[in-house]
C-alpha cells in the first residue's frame, strides 16, 4: 500500500530526529517506558495542550527506570521546526527519582511552587525563551511530531533554573543511564 | 499582592524599558501651552459626568467602543498591574491615553486596534471558551503569552499578520500611557512617574537638587512638561489627515 503524503510529512521529521538525536551515539541505553493518560505516540494530542486550547503542559507517566537513577529530566522538542531544529517547547529537570510522572499544567506563573512530589524540579527555557511549557503551534496544514523525552540520570546534578535545551543536554551528557519518549502529533487547520 | 497576582512581564523589566519612555516624553518638546495635572484632567472630560463611587469625572471614549475599552483595560491591568510598588496601568489611565491618541497621533493604528481586539476576543472564546474578562487570572496570563509569542496566530483567530505584532503595538502604547507625559491623557496623577521615581521635568538644576537626586531625596514636582514655557506640544503629521498636535 502506498503511503499517503501525510505519512511522508510525518515520517520525514521523525527520521530526521532519529538521525540527529543528541544521544543517539551512546551505547545501548536503558529504555524507559513513557506514557500519558491522555496522549499516545502517533496520535493527535488534545488541543488543551496547545494554544488552540488552554495550553497546559500534558500529563506524563514513566516506569522501568534503570537501577541507580538519581534524578530525571524531561524535554519536549519539535525536530520539524526551529532554525536550526529542533524547536524546544518544554524543559523540566531536577525531577526527583521517586517521581512517577508529571501532572497536567505545571506552573507558568513566577513564584508558583512545583507539586510536592516534584520538589527540587525546575523548568528551563523553551524556544520562546520562557521558563514553562508552551504547546504546539505549527503552521496550518502541516502535522508536526512532538518528542516528550524522559532522561534518567546517574547523579543529582543540582542544575540551575533557566537552562536552554542545549545547556541541559550538555550538562547531563555522560550521566544519562536511561531514556524513553512518547511522540504525539499535532496539526492546525 | 505581587505574590498572588504575578505578572506577565516582570515589573522590573517593564520599568526598565519604561524609564526610557518617561525620559523621552520629558525632553521631547519645547515651547508651551501650560497644562497642570488638574487642568489636564478637565480636558479629558468634555461631558463632566461624575462616577458614582468617587468624584472623578468619567472619560467618554471616542475612538474605542465600550467593549473594546473594557477589554483593553483588562489587558493593560495584566501588563502593569497594581501591586505593592504602586498603582498600575489602569490607575494611570493608559487606555484613556490610547483612545485619545487613536484620534490623533496614533490614528493610523485605529484599524489595527479594532481588528486586533476583535481577533483577540475570538481567540479567547475559541481557545479558552470564554471572553477574556471571564477567564481566570492564570488563563488571562496564558492567553497573553500566546498572543505575545505569536502562538495565537492562525486561520481561526483572524489576527492580521502575527498576533505578536498586535501585542507589541499594544504593549508599547500601554507603556506610553502609563509613563508618558500626563498631558497626553495617561500617567494620571503622575502614578507612572512616581512608580519609576522620576522626579519630573526640570529646566534647571542647582547643585542642591543634584545632590538630592543622587541621594534619592528629590521630591517629584508633579508637573507636566507643558507646564513649562520651554516646552510645547509635539506636532505630528499623518499622511492622510494633515497636521495634528500631539493631543
Amino acid at each position: 500500500m502506498q503511503p499517503t503524503p501525510w505519512a511522508y510529512t510525518v515520517a520525514s521529521p521523525l527520521l530526521f530526529s532519529l538521525l540527529i538525536h543528541p544521544l543517539s551515539g551512546q551505547n545501548l541505553i536503558h529504555e524507559i517506558n513513557v506514557d500519558s493518560p491522555t496522549m499516545s505516540s502517533g496520535r493527535v494530542m488534545p488541543r488543551d495542550y496547545t494554544p488552540d486550547g488552554h495550553n497546559l503542559s500534558p500529563p506524563l507517566t514513566w516506569s522501568n527506570l534503570p537501577t541507580g537513577t538519581k534524578e530525571l529530566a524531561v524535554v519536549c522538542a519539535d525536530f520539524g521546526a526551529g532554525s536550526p531544529p529542533p524547536w524546544t517547547h518544554w524543559l523540566v529537570y531536577g525531577i526527583p527519582a521517586t517521581a512517577t510522572g508529571l501532572p497536567t499544567g505545571l506552573p507558568i506563573l513566577p513564584n508558583t511552587p512545583m507539586p510536592t512530589d516534584l520538589v527540587g524540579a525546575t523548568q528551563g527555557l523553551n524556544g520562546w525563551n520562557r521558563p514553562y511549557y508552551r504547546g504546539p503551534a505549527p503552521p496550518a496544514g502541516t502535522p508536526h511530531l512532538y518528542h516528550f523525552t524522559v532522561y534518567a540520570l546517574d547523579k543529582t546534578l543540582g542544575l540551575t533554573p533557566g537552562l536552554t535545551r542545549e545547556e541541559l543536554l550538555e550538562a547531563i551528557d555522560g550521566h544519562v543511564i536511561g531514556r524513553g519518549d512518547i511522540v504525539p502529533i499535532y496539526e492546525r487547520f | 499582592m505581587a505574590d498572588t497576582k504575578p505578572q506577565l512581564i516582570s515589573r522590573r523589566s517593564l520599568l526598565r524599558s519604561a524609564g526610557a519612555v518617561g525620559a523621552a516624553a520629558a525632553v521631547g518638546a519645547k515651547g508651551s501651552p501650560a497644562a497642570t495635572a488638574s487642568s489636564h484632567e478637565s480636558q479629558l472630560t468634555p461631558t463632566g459626568e461624575q462616577t458614582s463611587d468617587n468624584k472623578q469625572p468619567r472619560y467618554i471614549f471616542e475612538q474605542l467602543t465600550a467593549d473594546e475599552a473594557e477589554l483593553l483595560e483588562a489587558i493593560a491591568d495584566q501588563l502593569i498591574p497594581e501591586d505593592d510598588l504602586g498603582p498600575g496601568a489602569v490607575a494611570a489611565g493608559a487606555v484613556t491615553y490610547i483612545d485619545r491618541a487613536l484620534g490623533g497621533a496614533l490614528s493610523e493604528s485605529r484599524d489595527a486596534y479594532h481588528s486586533g481586539l476583535a481577533a483577540f476576543d475570538r481567540y479567547c472564546r475559541s481557545s479558552r471558551d470564554a471572553p477574556f474578562l471571564e477567564l481566570s487570572h492564570i488563563d488571562q496570563v496564558s492567553v497573553l503569552i500566546d498572543v505575545e509569542t505569536g502562538a495565537a496566530t492562525g486561520a481561526s483567530t483572524g489576527f492580521t499578520g502575527s498576533s505578536s505584532s498586535f501585542f507589541s503595538m499594544l504593549r508599547s502604547h500601554v507603556l506610553q500611557g502609563t509613563f508618558g507625559d500626563p498631558f497626553y491623557g495617561g500617567n494620571q496623577n503622575f502614578v507612572g512617574w512616581d512608580l519609576i521615581r522620576y522626579p519630573g521635568v526640570r529646566t534647571s538644576v542647582w547643585p542642591r537638587l543634584q545632590t538630592q537626586l543622587e541621594a534619592g531625596e528629590l521630591s517629584p514636582n508633579h508637573r507636566s512638561a507643558y507646564d513649562s514655557e520651554y516646552f510645547e506640544k509635539a506636532v505630528v503629521r499623518t499622511a492622510t489627515k494633515g497636521t495634528y498636535h500631539g493631543d
